[in-house]
């Protein structure tokens, strides 16, 4: 084998930069005033819900930093799997016409999420300081691997339902409505407290929910979960990591086929 | 030493009676099975490509060569049969579509030269002499969407030429823009070969197969009809058209 086709295997920096650089461009326009639209929906989100539901849980004095941590990390979910999910597809015009890892198109569309993501983890820093709840640097430790976890989650998703979509294109359509129910499904704008005890199981087997309710313990209430709950997280994440990842090696050889 | 060889490679499209492409569609034809048609559309194909050598690729619409180039360039998979790559391929495949509409012509010259498998650096320290080559440096900045498809395609060639890597996959080539173009990418041609790259090309021109490659095949109906030198190839082409010719006429002629 030659230098230049063993060079041609490994995936170059420089191509996972473009593809970051070029999603971000097309995305936003390729300008900043484009990506504070992004970010001013889950704002938005977070300043009318908490204008509805804080009278509701008016004796909750954590309730307006709980709903913006569970909203910032839905927001990931959400927008991070839809991206993923159509992430193939709509870079189908590569995957047609050169050798190029489609795992690395895939990975790489949910570069904006988590652009996103890293710039709503300072606004709950800012949050949590202006509450008088300054992080802890454990807590804040515990939140980053939460966020991988997550991160994982969305990985694995985005794996197995792009290749997927690929085939079946409504598929979009079907998590769209998935998503909408599992904004009320995770804890979001009400506290897991509130239901019975009896529904928790069925509301953690949903990913987003152990994802956000670790992280509000952790930055909120400073209390840490059990290993119990660690190790389930964790169980959860390698399992929707490995899930996707076995579907996505059965059917993207002949992904380019399907675009 | 062959770069690239091909073993009895066979692959085939499985064409559906109805076409469902959501959930929705096949929930609903559940119970109304398909009828599936076997296209085959390469049969058995095999030869290699030395070091230094021009192949060119000849055929009649739908005789598979498009197929084989996106098997050769691992794009698709074969069904059946081995592809073995000693070198980087530079593959350049239906020109103009592979462009990002959203992106300028620098995005996109940056994309597709990272996807080629040009560093960043490379393609910034070339992104001039693309843009000039392409004739585009005053539409660097506009939007892909904005071009038309020969600007598009000449962008394309720019590239490619550019992000050779040791064999360059060309399917149609020569085929873009105007009189001057197409001489000037004769003439990066001729300096890519001179300087020892490989290169497969797809034609339909048999002037092309002779002028630019050393040896050829004909395919046919998936299957290598004629392996030989380019000038025989090319030959053996116009006389398979003609002799197709003469068949439609005399089926369509009124006795």
């Amino acid at each position: 084998m030659t230098d230049g086709a063993l060079r041609a295997r490994l995936i170059p920096a420089g191509l996972v930069w473009t593809l970051v650089r070029t999603d971000f461009k097309a995305r936003y326009h390729g300008t900043i005033g484009g990506f504070v639209w992004a970010l001013l929906k889950p704002m938005s989100m977070f300043v009318v819900l908490m204008g509805v539901f804080s009278f509701l849980f008016a004796s909750n004095p954590t309730y307006k930093l709980n709903l913006i941590v569970g909203l910032f990390l839905w927001d990931f979910f959400a927008e991070g799997t839809k991206s993923g999910l159509t992430s193939l597809h709509a870079r189908g015009y590569l995957l047609t016409k050169a050798r190029v890892p489609p795992w690395v198109l895939v990975v790489t569309s949910i570069s904006n999420a988590v652009i996103t993501l890293a710039v709503f983890s300072v606004v709950i820093a800012i949050f949590l300081v202006g509450a008088s709840h300054p992080p802890t640097p454990a807590a804040l430790a515990a939140f980053g691997a939460y966020c991988v976890a997550m991160m994982a989650i969305v990985i694995g998703f985005s794996l197995g339902a792009s290749v997927l979509f690929l085939r079946y294109r409504d598929l979009n359509q079907v998590w769209e409505v998935v998503l909408q129910a599992g904004f009320f499904i995770a804890p979001i704008i009400y506290p897991l407290g509130i239901l019975p005890e009896r529904f928790h199981f069925y509301l953690y087997v949903w990913p987003p929910t152990p994802v956000i309710e670790f992280s509000r313990a952790a930055l909120v209430a400073g209390v840490m979960p059990t290993t119990r709950g660690h190790l389930y997280l964790a169980g959860d994440a390698v399992f929707c990591l490995l899930a996707g990842m076995v579907i996505f090696r059965l059917l993207s050889p002949r992904a380019a086929e399907y675009v | 030493m062959s770069l690239i060889e091909v073993d009895a490679v066979s692959k085939a499209f499985w064409i559906p009676s109805v076409h469902r492409e959501t959930v929705r569609e096949h929930l609903l034809g559940v119970f109304e099975p398909r009828r599936f048609e076997r296209l085959q559309v390469l049969d058995g194909v095999s030869f290699d490509v030395r070091r230094g050598e021009g192949l060119g690729i000849m055929g009649r619409n739908g005789s598979g060569k498009s197929t084989l180039l996106k098997i050769v360039s691992g794009v698709y998979l074969p069904d059946r049969g081995r592809v073995s790559t000693r070198a980087a391929i530079t593959p350049v495949l239906e020109l103009g579509v592979g462009w990002n509409p959203e992106l300028d012509a620098v995005d996109n010259v940056l994309l597709i030269g990272s996807v080629m498998g040009l560093t960043l650096k490379e393609i910034r320290a070339s992104l001039d002499e693309i843009l000039v080559f392409a004739e585009l440096e005053r539409f660097a900045n506009l939007k892909l969407k904005h071009y038309s498809s020969g600007m598009s395609e000449r962008l394309g060639y720019a590239v490619a030429f550019k992000a050779v890597r040791e064999v360059l996959v060309l399917d149609e080539i020569f085929a873009v823009g105007d009189a001057g173009f197409k001489a000037r990418c004769e003439r990066r041609y001729r300096e890519l070969r001179s300087l020892g790259h490989t290169a497969i090309i797809v034609s339909h021109d048999p002037r092309i197969i002779a002028t630019f490659c050393e040896r050829a095949l004909l395919l046919d109906g998936g299957r290598v009809m004629v392996e030989g030198t380019a000038r025989t190839v090319a030959d053996q082409y116009v006389a398979m058209l003609t002799q197709a010719s003469r068949e439609v006429s005399s089926a369509t002629s009124p006795s």
